[in-house]
This record gives structure tokens, sequence and C-alpha cells, in this order.
């Protein structure tokens, strides 16, 4: 056993799934010890906030000390941030038309264009082609502009209470600057939040865990089904053969996606727990492992220590688990680790169809894709809701897949190459 | 001295294996086949017969690899011929081979005429399909085998069918030289007869000029062929006409071999029921002095000191012992 | 002859308890629940729907439809020459449509989109599995961890990421539809345009999916035949390679033509996600109206659609199997 073990963990492939694994599982355990945000907290208000650290700006400006910091590139950035590249190739066309040589003109150069624009541009200037429409949207541009290029601060007013009336309180100058260790509310939004305005990354890790869990629980149904079903049909033959066979094959060509569809549905989306719905995993997909065991089994059955054992009068279920059992148990395991890593799909795909689990107690990776996809998420670019949920999924079945291949290659030296 | 249409020189080719290793599975082998002249190779199982059938082709693809000695092939001498010369010209016309796995030898998809058009077409791109078949069926009818087979695939064939089939297809287009690698060891006793039985025919039709028959039964060899070499762990350890080394054998092994009966069954060639202690050493690391050292009766310490090497004593015969031919013979008739 | 006959019979009759089997379990799944079905559907239905006359008439439709007051036996005889006149009842969340009505108008679509793609993503799969493991160093390198990650992404994540690069970022193709959003189906050519260019993204999502898994099967079948004793034979008699290769490909993409019969169900579920991403007028988004609308008589139709349709996919490739390749006759006559 800790031969087998040791020459498992030799195996480069299932070395690193087996990391790519731990590490998912690792960060499920561990995640919430430190974060001990509700996974299903709505955090904030309006949906999709992009990921980042959010400061809050009241703190900012009544909370924390205010230092002065003589930046140079302070008033080209926060020009460059306002002025978005579609306004640059407007200015650029209008300084085209006005006759500034196109050479002369680099859109990416900030200081530049401003300058060039403060000099050529003319309200009352009429060129060729343009409509009243554009001509506003010029004047529109130039006012922005305007306040860009303004130095004075920002004024804080607050309501007296006594007199009702707005008093001046406080002057922000450009060069005003707050330490963010100061300020005493921030928040970390690495992956910012949903359509309801949960932060993502706390819900992802709970959903993984959940997902995992689920397909855990499916792949255990999947395989003990299968497993039973292909150790009797292998080893009794004959009629149990042939039904368990029909079974097998029914269920193989019926698509066990359709069966799981027909299933959950029926049950209905209040009575569909996270457990309801990987039983119903479990219970359409265990037909391969039953093929696969049942193989084995009939390899296995006239050997020399299964016939002795059959000499000596031991029961059926004694020869399965003594004489057969210990000899596939390596390809067991193997078929359950695909069976949960498919599980783990599967529920995905049933979420996606809004037959998941109810959305109410727990996310999981389908739920929260299946509310990307409501809210259109990959189509708004929004690929924080979106993308970590295919990463994570893609990361578990890949490592189980390749921790599978590599027992395969610890168990089966044929196909070593 | 007639035509000598196949001569070996120290042939030597090696397996790599994908961890790397050698495996010298031929040894240093040389022989000589003259035209009308068939000769046996025998030893057991895994000394690298089939590999010396492959080797003797020269043509060669991974994991085997050629690595020393010359091949003349009727006066020419392809040990540096491009692949694709030897493909060409050598390969099924000039020498010829019946794999040892004739079961399993025809593609079985395949209807047996089509192959054997692939086999024509490689080495004449002009005959027509036509022409092929005219010459197949007159080929299969010749060698008491009906033409209705050339529309079957191979998976509706027998096993002895399957096997007389693959024989006839070998030598389709009138090698000068066949190697026939142990074509008979998987088939009942009946169909072995007759399958040996077609193979001699062959030299006495006229349809090859020389024979190699490879088998890992020394007695088997009495009928068939005119010399004998014995092989052990890559290397030739005895060569003689068939009645020398059957009835008078000097080598050890042969000796050892003759006394061994081995059951010609089925399913069992790879289980080893011969009479002879021990296991062959393992290729990888061949051992430094005599191969044979440790399942030897015989041994002495110079035997694992200095390598042995294939002593000549005249008129092609040759044994690869340090111990004087005399002595040997005189220790066998001690034994009884 | 007589050999085949015995096949084809066999895959008949197997065909037809297959099909009734389906039927059963289309039947019985609803009614193992608790509670009477027509009632069940009714009270979900009142969510998905605001006509009270709709909600009646569906009622009544469906007591007459599943005879909920007779014996199950004839409950079932019912419902099966019900569905053979195609009468699958109303569509509770697109009434007064009928489910017939519903599923003819988006099955094609489903047709049209998924044989295609299933077939093209086998084919090429088949020659990069065939190539990888001929060519092994290099190649292999390259194209089988390529495989295997596109073999382990969910199909719908497939559909996502081609979405994202192809009709979100790049703009190569529309991002949803099985047309432009403001037409209406005619034999113009601008509408055929719009339909090819709306059928892209979905169909290549499915050839991608459908790949990764078909190249890493080929891929160690091949590996199989390449070291077969018939492989060395032919080489030995100095078959050019080039012919060696074709045999060892055949040899190994007719049991894919069954491991394609084996997978057609499985196939096609993950084709339905990729229609539900792109929003393409067939059954996947079907279903999924379906779902959210409560509409059990339409998931119920639509899903043993599916599943004549698999059926029917699996039961064409056994044939086809049986007739090309020679080891299935010889297997049968033995
Ligand atoms: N493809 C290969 N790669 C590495 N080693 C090989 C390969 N094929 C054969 N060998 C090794 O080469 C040696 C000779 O094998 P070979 O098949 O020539 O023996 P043989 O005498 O024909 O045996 P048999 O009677 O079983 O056919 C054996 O030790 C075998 O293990
Ligand atoms: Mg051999």
């Amino acid at each position: 056993m800790k031969h087998i073990i040791g020459q498992v963990f030799r195996s480069g492939k299932f070395l690193v799934g087996f990391v790519m694994f731990m590490a998912i599982v690792l960060t499920v355990v561990i995640y919430p010890l430190f974060i001990k945000d509700e996974p299903l907290d709505i955090v904030s208000r309006g949906t999709f906030l992009p990921p980042g650290i959010y400061v809050n700006v009241y703190d900012s400006i009544e909370f924390s000390p205010r230092y002065t910091l003589i930046l140079d590139e302070a008033a080209a950035r926060r020009i460059a941030s306002k002025l978005s590249h579609e306004d640059r190739l407007a200015m650029q066309e209008w300084l085209v038309a006005m006759g500034v040589p196109p050479n002369k003109i680099d859109i990416e150069d900030t200081a530049n264009l401003l300058e060039l624009w403060e000099n050529t541009f003319d309200p009352t200037a009429r060129i060729p082609g343009m409509t009243n429409a554009d001509r506003n949207y010029y004047i529109r541009l130039n006012s922005a502009l305007d306040g860009l290029l303004a130095t004075e601060g920002a004024t804080v007013a607050a309501v007296n209470s006594e007199t009702g009336v707005l008093e001046e309180k406080d002057v922000i100058d450009q060069t005003d600057y707050v330490n963010v260790g100061e300020v005493p509310n921030i928040r970390l939004l690495p992956l910012g939040t949903d359509n309801f305005g949960r932060d993502v990354l706390t819900e992802l890790v709970k959903a993984t865990g959940v997902s995992l869990t689920i397909g855990f629980v499916a792949g255990i149904i999947a395989t003990s089904i299968g497993l039973v079903f292909g150790l009797l049909s292998g080893y009794l033959g004959g009629f149990v053969d042939d039904l368990i066979g029909f079974l097998n094959n029914l269920f193989t060509v019926i698509p066990p996606l359709m069966l799981a569809i027909l299933i959950a549905f029926s049950i209905g989306q209040d009575q569909r727990g996270a457990y309801t719905v990987a039983v119903v995993i479990g219970v359409t997909s265990w037909p391969w492992t039953s093929r696969a065991v049942r193989a084995q089994v009939i390899s296995l059955r006239n050997r020399d220590h299964v016939n002795l054992s059959k000499l000596s009068g031991h029961s059926i279920a004694y020869i399965l688990l003594t004489d057969i059992l210990p000899y596939i148990a390596s390809y067991v395991v193997m078929a359950l680790i695909l069976q949960i890593s498919q599980g783990i799909l599967t529920e995905a795909g049933l979420s996606i169809l809004g037959l998941g689990p109810r959305t109410t107690d727990v996310p999981t990776l389908g739920l929260m894709m299946s509310w990307a996809m409501i809210y259109q998420a990959p189509i708004m670019g929004i690929w924080w809701a979106y993308f970590p949920v295919i990463v994570v999924i893609a990361v578990i079945s890949f490592s189980m897949n390749l921790m599978n291949t590599g027992l395969d290659r610890v168990f089966n030296p044929a196909l070593r190459e | 001295m007639s035509r000598v249409l196949l001569e070996v020189n120290e042939l030597t080719t090696n397996y790599i294996t994908r961890f790397r290793e050698n495996v010298y599975a031929v040894d240093h082998v040389s022989l000589k086949v003259e035209e009308g002249r068939s000769l046996g190779i025998a030893g057991e199982s895994g000394c690298g017969k089939s590999t010396l059938a492959l080797s003797l082709m020269g043509y060669y693809f991974a994991p085997l690899h050629y690595s020393g000695g010359e091949i003349i092939v009727d006066g020419q001498n392809i040990t540096g011929m491009a692949p694709d010369d030897v493909r060409k010209t050598i390969l099924g016309n000039e020498i010829s081979y019946i794999p040892q796995a004739a079961m399993n030898a025809l593609n079985p998809t395949q209807k047996v005429i089509h192959f054997i058009e692939d086999v024509i077409q490689a080495h004449h791109p002009e005959t027509t399909k036509k022409e092929i078949y005219e010459l197949a069926s007159e080929r299969f009818e010749l060698l008491g085998l009906s033409p209705k087979v050339l529309q079957k695939y191979s998976v509706e064939l027998s096993g002895g069918m399957k096997q007389r089939t693959v024989i006839a297809t070998s030598v389709i287009l009138s090698p000068k030289v066949l190697i026939a690698d142990e074509p008979s060891s998987a088939l009942d006793v009946t169909s072995q007869k007759m399958v040996i039985k077609m193979v001699m025919d062959l030299m006495e039709k006229g349809i090859i000029k020389a024979l190699i028959f490879i088998t890992h039964e020394l007695p088997l060899l009495y009928h068939v062929t005119d010399d004998i070499m014995v092989m052990y762990a890559g290397q030739i350890v005895e060569k003689g006409t068939v009645d020398e080394v059957i009835f008078d054998p000097i080598h050890p092994y042969s000796k050892a071999l003759m006394g061994s009966i081995i059951v010609p069954e089925a399913g069992l060639r790879d289980v080893k029921l011969t009479a002879i202690p021990g296991t062959p050493p393992n290729l990888k690391k061949p051992p430094s002095g005599c191969r044979f050292a440790d399942r030897c009766k015989f041994v002495m310490p110079e035997c694992r000191a200095v390598s042995v090497n294939l002593r000549d004593i005249g008129e092609g015969r040759a044994y690869r012992c340090i111990i004087p031919e005399e002595d040997l013979r005189k220790a066998y008739k001690n034994e009884g | 002859m007589k050999a085949y006959r015995n096949y084809y019979l066999k895959k008949i009759v197997w065909f037809v308890i297959t099909l009734q089997c389906a039927f059963i379990l289309n039947f019985i799944l609803p009614r193992m629940m608790p509670g009477d079905p027509v009632a069940g559907i009714v009270a979900r239905m009142a969510q998905g729907m605001s006509n009270a006359t709709g909600v009646q008439a569906v009622y009544e439709q469906y007591t007459e439809l599943f005879g909920t007051d007779k014996p199950m036996l004839e409950q079932f005889i019912i419902y099966v020459r019900n569905v053979f006149h195609g009468d699958f009842g109303y569509s509770i969340s697109q009434y007064p449509r009928t489910v017939a009505d519903v599923i003819k108008s988006s099955i094609w679509w489903t047709v049209a989109l998924q044989f295609p793609a299933i077939i093209v993503g086998w084919i090429l799969g088949n020659t990069l599995g065939a190539l990888s493991a001929y060519l092994r160093k290099g190649f292999d390198n390259v194209l089988l961890p390529i495989s295997i990650f596109f073999s382990n992404l969910p199909a719908f994540a497939m559909a996502i990421i081609l979405l994202v690069i192809f009709g979100v970022s790049l703009k190569w193709a529309p991002t949803s539809g099985g047309y432009g959003f403001d037409m209406i189906p005619n034999n113009s050519w601008e509408f055929v345009w719009s339909v090819i260019v709306h059928y892209q993204l979905p169909f290549w999502a499915i050839v991608l999916i459908t790949i990764g898994g078909q190249a890493i099967g080929m891929r160690s079948m091949a590996i199989y035949e390449l070291n077969a004793d018939y492989v060395k034979y032919a080489r030995f008699l100095g078959v050019k390679d080039r012919k060696i290769i074709m045999y060892v490909f055949r040899n190994a993409m007719l049991p894919q033509i069954t491991g394609l019969a084996q997978s057609i169900g499985t196939m096609v579920g993950g084709a339905l996600f990729a229609e539900i991403i792109f929003s393409y007028p067939g059954l996947g988004s079907t279903i999924l109206t379906a779902v959210r609308g409560g509409d059990y008589p339409l998931i119920s139709a639509t899903t043993l659609i599916i599943t004549i349709m698999s059926l029917v996919a699996f039961f064409v490739l056994e044939i086809l199997y049986g007739l090309i390749d020679p080891r299935i006759k010889a297997a049968q006559s033995e």
C-alpha cells in the first residue's frame, strides 16, 4: 500500500494534478477562517462593481489627515483619465479639418493635444459636412476640457442644521492626498461584485466548496451504483448480466442530461437543495462506471485465486469483496475521480438551465454561471462575473483528469510509453 | 561453389527502449545462405531469433537500430543503402518474410487481394489490378489455396488458412530468400505439418531460391533444413549441417536444446517448458564472459572471465565454448 | 448474409425496446412525484402565466391528455397515442401555442446546427488524434495538452470563451440569435447570409468541444494500431508508409464510430449549452425558456424529442458501423 502511494506520487502528472486540486481545496477551507463575510451578503448597491479597492469618500474627506504632495504628473493624469480615446480621435478630426497638419498631431500626447486644441478651437467655425449635433458635441467637449484645465480646488459644503443654509466647510486642493491606511473604511473587492452586489470572491470560494461537495456526493453515488452493478453483472453473468447490461445500454443511449432535467424539474425548485441535485446527478450517471467495472471483473473472474476461493465454498459476497474488489480498487478510484469532476460539470449545466439547487441557500459554481448568463455578463464585458468561475471549473476538472492519467500510468503499465 | 544469395558479416543490431536502454538482441552474427539451401535457426524464446530475422532485411525502424556489420544480398552490399531503396528493391523482392504472429499479420479490414495489390504496386507501380489478380490467383492455386480467399477479409479466415495466406502473400514476388519466423508454432499439429510442407514446397517449386527457417524447437529442423545455427542470448553458439548439430551437438546449450522437450501448444509458447534449468541472461546487461555460464553444467571460473569467440572447426562448423570439442563429446558420452 | 441479418435484427429489437423505455421514463418520471401531475403543472403554471382563461384551458386539456382519472396503463396508452399524433398539448409559457408548434419551429435549428458540427468535430478530432499518434514528438507535445485542455472545458465554458473572444472583442460574428434580430425569415440572400453568419460561433463551439475528446480517444487507438503486427508485416513486405498509415487510421477510425454512437447522448447534451449561450433558436434555448416558464409539457416533449434524436443517431451509427467494418461481420458469424 505504502509502496503504491509512493509510486503514485512519483508520477509527475499525478503530482501536478494533486497540487492543483489541493490548492483549491485548501483555499476553500482556509479562506473562510480569515474572511468571515457571509458569501450571500449583498455588499453593494448597483450591480457588477468592477474589481478593485474601494475607498470611502466621506471618510477620506472628513476623517483622514490630509497631506500635500507635489507631483508633476498629477494634472496630466487627471486629464488623461477623463479624455477617452474616442474624444481624442474626435479632437484630431476637428484639428485636421481646421488645417493642422496630421503629422503634427499625436493623440497620445495629452499636453500637446490640449495645447493645439486651445489654440485652434473656435465654436463658431463651420466645417463642411458637419451636422449641428456634431457641433454641439464639440462645444460640450470643449467645456468639459475647460473644467479639466481648472487649477482651483473643490469646495465641500454642508447644510447648517440650525439655519438650513449651505455653508462652506472645507476646500480640497488638487494637491491634497489621504493615506489609504488612515481611511477607516476601505473594502477590497478583488473580483468585484455580481449582479446582486455580492462580493464575487467570497461567493466563489463558497460556491467552489459547495460544488465540490455536490461532485463528491454525486460521484460516490454513481460509483457505488456502478460498482455494485458492475461486480454483479461481471461476476454472475447470465441473466443478471443481461438485465444490468440492458439497463446500462438504456441509460447510455438516453442522454443522462435529459433524465436529470426531467427529474430535477419534477422535483421542483423549492425541494431542490444542493444534496438533492447531487443525488439526481448520481443516479443518472452510473452506467459507464458499471460497464467499466464489469469488463474488469470479467477479466478477473477466472483467475486461479478466485477459482480457489470458489472451490473452498466462500459466498459470492465474500469472493467479490476479498478476491475481486482489491484488484479493481485502483480502477474504481479512477472512475470515482472522473465521476466527481463530471458531477461538478453536470451541476453547472443544470444550474444554467435553471434546474440547479434553489438559489436562496448557497451559491454553486453553476448558479454563479447561471446568474452571469442571465445578466449577460459575457456580452457586457463583465469578465469578473463569469471568467473566474470558468477558470475554477476548468482547473478542477483539469487537475482531476491529470491525477487520473497519472494513476492510469502507474496502474496500467501497458499504457506507459 | 554455388551462388551466395545472402551473406551477413558481424551484424549487430539493438533495440532502444523508451527508457533509453540498449538491448543488443543480435550480437555480431555472421551467416551465409547459398542458392538451393536452407538454414535453420533455433534457440529459446527471447534469444533474438525474430530480431535477427528482421535485421537480416537491412530495413530498420524504431525501436530497432542498426549498429554494425554488413549485409550482402546476391552480391550487392546493401549496408549503406537508403532505406527507401531497400524497401523498393530488397524487401519482398529479394528477401521476403513470414512474421511470427501470422494470425494478426493481415490488416483485419482489408481484403487479401487489396493488400497484395499494395505489396506489388509498392515495387512495380505500373502493374495493373487485373495483372495482379491473375498473378495472385495463379500463385494461390499453385500453393493449393483457393483464389476465393483473395476476396475475403482476414477476419473471415481460419487460423491455418490465415497462415497459409500470409505465406502465399509473402512470396508473391518470388523472392530469392524467404525468412520464415516460426511459421508453424501457433498452430495445431495438423496445420503445423501442412504449413511446414507448404514452406518446403516453395523451394521445390522454385518460387524461392533459399530459405531461412526459424524455430524454438531444434529437433523440428531435422526434416526441414540443410544447415542449422543455434542462437543463445543474441549470439550464435553453434553452426553446422543438420546432421552435425542434431546428432553431434558440441555446445552444451545445443545439447540441452536437443534434450529439451517443448510442447507445441497454442498459447503456451511463451511459457518455458524446456528442461534447461535457469533463465537466459538479461540482454540489457549481458554478462561479460560466456553468456551461457550461469546455466552450464561444465562451467569453470575462466568461463566468466574471458569472452568466448565462435571457434571455427572447419567446413562451416563452429561453436562458442572454451572447452575443446573432444572433452565436451566425452562428457556427453559419460552422461549417457 | 445471415450473420448480417441477425446483427440488424438484434439492433432493431434493441431500438424498439429502448424507444419504449424512453417513452415510459418520460411518462413515469413526472408521475412519480407526489401529487396529481395536472394539478402540479397548473400550480406551477399559475406563476408562469397571467392569462386566467388560458390556465383553465390548459387544465382541461391536460386532464384529457393525461387522463389522470383513468388507470395507469390506460393513461400510458392515451399518452403514447397522443404523442404519435404529434399532440403534446399546449405550451404553458407560450400559450396559446401548442408544444408541437414550438418544437417544430426550433427542432430544425438544432438539427442543422448539431449534426454537422458533431460530424465535423469528429472528423477533425480524429484527424488530429491520428496525426498526433503518428508524428508523436513535437506535434504530440503541442496537440495533446491542447486537446486535454479542451476536453476538460465544459461545453458552456467553451461557448462563452468563443463568444467573448470572437463575438464581443473581435466582433467577427454576432453573439446571439439564429439570424439578425431585425429580420423576418424569408428566402432573400440577405437572410441566408445572416443565418450563415449567426451559425458560425455556435457551430465552432460545438466542433471544438467535440474535437478534444475525440482526438484523445483516436490517439490512443491509433498508437495501439501502429504497434499491431499487420503494420510490421506490411512494412517488411515493402508497402509504402503512406499506405500503411491509411490502414492504421482506417482501423482506428472505425471503432471511433461506435465511440461516437456511445457518446452521442452526452454530446447532444453538451451542444444544447452552446445553443443556450448563443441564444440560438433551437431546442436548447427552448428547454431554457420552458424551465424558466415552468412549462412542464414543453420540457417533457423536448427531452423526449432529444432522446429520440439521440437514439436514432445512435442506431444509424451502429448500423453504419456494422456495414463498413468487416470485423463485425466476422464476429457475428462466429
Ligand atoms: N520492441 C522491443 N523493444 C525492446 N526490446 C525488445 C523489443 N522486442 C524484443 N525485445 C527484446 O529483444 C530480445 C529478443 O527478442 P526476440 O523477439 O527477437 O526473441 P525471439 O527469440 O524471437 O523469441 P520468441 O521465441 O519468443 O519469439 C528479447 O530479450 C526481448 O525482450
Ligand atoms: Mg520471435
